[in-house]
């Protein structure tokens, strides 16, 4: 276990030394955990200097756009980009999930590009920790921000502060840092958001299934006192269904949740049946085009935790 | 003590990393592809990791005369099966996720566990004629050879992933490697009194 006490200080002088004396470094920052707690730390070591930049895709979770405004709101530099109608757009007719991640990766560059040189940044603050680059290093995703964003930025320096962490390590450097709750035990949500929680073409519809379901599943599975490593809902297919008494040709919507300590392995929860029947009702109910409620009962490995 | 990790490509390289630091002892990731002569100065002993495919081992058939102790995790296990005069085939049945391992043979890897537990695991193939010299020292439903040790040289191959955290006693099983390799690092390589 990585102890804070030590990376904390070591973590801040390593920026440092990296952003040299002068000179502004942008930072994506999503409101997940790990680059929360990189910008607390490049904060910590430059203030000001850090010009932390959140794009709403379009493909983030209910209410979290809003979340990370008021979590960051105090940091003058912070910028809020929407960029909803550009991503949905980049996303036509992709169905390829390999080629769903990369069109994100590309469109969220562009945008990034756009932010540095209005920051006129020379450095690029990424919250990667180790999981992602061993999955994109191993082949099995091809996303995660690792490469392809700031190489062609031409940046001074790309610097990455919790490269060598875990996930659970990097919590209980956000807790170190008293940064709040909310952050520092948010669930891991994937860099192209939403886009790999539905199957084939990303539109605004399967959207809006993926993210009510979501919040559902969350909201519902923290009632029934339960405290995943990681839970979703996802659409994943198409089905029929009877809803009054009408034959309905609607999504089918998978519901997840995993434990697991560092996201490599993970454990398929045995939820109670009365928690997945709170989480069938909400969702066929409130969603008038999800047919139907499936629960995922495989580990990883075999599968992933999320769809693609 | 300086144990060298080889990265065969598999997912889980890093949390052998962790564990051994978990353990305590100074550790280094290599690729498969390292010079052996590199490999056997820095080390005092060596991890097999795992990894996607037995055709892409790079040389680490090479580190096996080596004279180190070894831990071939997996891939690794299977690459010492086969390198060593055993063979390795597809599965009947894949072993994913928990699988219930059956100690037969006390001692070595399995020094203080109990004579089963719950392991992980993550593979097609497994070997199916142990090589030369080795004996079987678990099994489980699934598959036959789950952990196999060589009956003189400190040489151990599991098919299941102690280094993820679902796996019981997985850092155990490292810990009790560690100890062998002290021993043999303590003693020196060529003394004839080292065992397992």
């Amino acid at each position: 276990m990585v102890e804070p006490e030590e990376f904390v200080p070591e973590a801040i002088e390593e920026i440092k030394q990296q952003m040299g004396a002068e000179g502004r470094a942008v930072m994506a920052l999503s409101g997940g955990v790990d680059s929360s707690v990189c910008a607390a730390l490049a904060y910590e070591a430059v203030g000001e200097r850090v010009v932390p930049v959140y794009v709403d895709t379009g493909l983030m979770r209910k209410g979290e756009t809003a979340a990370v405004e008021e979590a960051f709101g105090t940091m003058e530099s912070l910028r809020v980009v929407d960029a909803r109608q550009r991503f949905l757009d980049a996303l036509d007719d992709v169905v390829d999930p390999e080629e769903k991640r990369k069109v994100i990766g590309e469109e969220f560059m562009r945008v990034f590009e756009q932010e540095a040189r209005d920051a006129d940044a020379r450095y690029c603050i990424q919250g990667t920790i180790y999981p992602d680059r061993i999955e994109s290093e191993g082949g099995i995703k091809s996303h995660h921000n690792v490469g392809g964003l700031p190489d062609v930025l031409d940046f001074d320096e790309i610097i990455e502060p919790v490269r060598e962490l875990y996930k659970d390590e990097v919590r209980e450097v956000a807790r170190y840092l008293d940064l709040p709750e909310e952050i520092s035990e948010r669930m891991p949500f994937p860099g192209p958001g939403l886009a790999v929680r539905v199957i084939g073409e990303v539109t605004e519809d399967k959207l809006h299934a993926a993210r009510e379901a979501t919040a559902i599943v969350e909201e519902e599975l923290e009632e029934g006192g339960y405290d995943p490593w990681q839970a979703l809902a996802a659409v994943v297919g198409k089905g029929t269904g009877v809803k009054g008494d009408n034959r309905v040709h609607g999504w089918i919507v998978a519901v997840r949740a995993v434990e697991s300590r560092d996201g490599m392995t993970a454990q398929a929860i045995d939820v109670d049946w009365q928690t997945l029947q709170s989480i069938q009702s909400r969702v066929t109910g409130t969603l008038p085009d999800v047919a139907r409620v499936v629960y995922d009962v495989t580990h990883k490995p075999p599968a992933t935790i999320e769809y693609e | 003590m300086n144990v060298v990790i080889v990265d065969n490509g598999g997912q889980f390289t890093h949390l052998e990393g962790r564990a051994l630091r978990d353990v305590g002892v100074s550790h280094e990731i290599v690729d498969n592809t390292a010079d052996p002569a590199e490999v056997v100065e820095r080390a005092d002993a060596l991890v097999l990791s795992g990894g996607p495919s037995i055709e892409d081992v790079g040389r680490t058939p090479e580190y096996l005369e080596s004279g180190l102790p070894i831990l071939g995790i997996c891939l690794g296990h299977q690459i010492i099966a086969r390198q060593l005069g055993g063979a390795v085939e597809g599965g009947d049945h894949g072993g994913y996720a928990d699988v219930k391992i059956h100690v037969e043979e006390d001692g070595g890897l399995f020094e203080g566990l109990p004579e089963s537990f719950n392991a992980w695991a993550s593979h097609a193939d497994e070997v199916v004629e142990l090589p030369d010299g080795f004996t079987r020292t678990a099994r489980s439903e699934v598959c036959e050879v789950e952990a196999m040790q060589h009956s003189e040289r400190p040489i151990y191959g599991v098919q299941f992933h102690p280094e993820v955290s679902q796996t019981e006693h997985g850092l155990d099983i490292f810990r009790n490697f560690v100890e062998v390799a002290r021993g043999v690092h303590e003693r020196g390589p060529d003394d004839p009194a080292v065992s397992s």
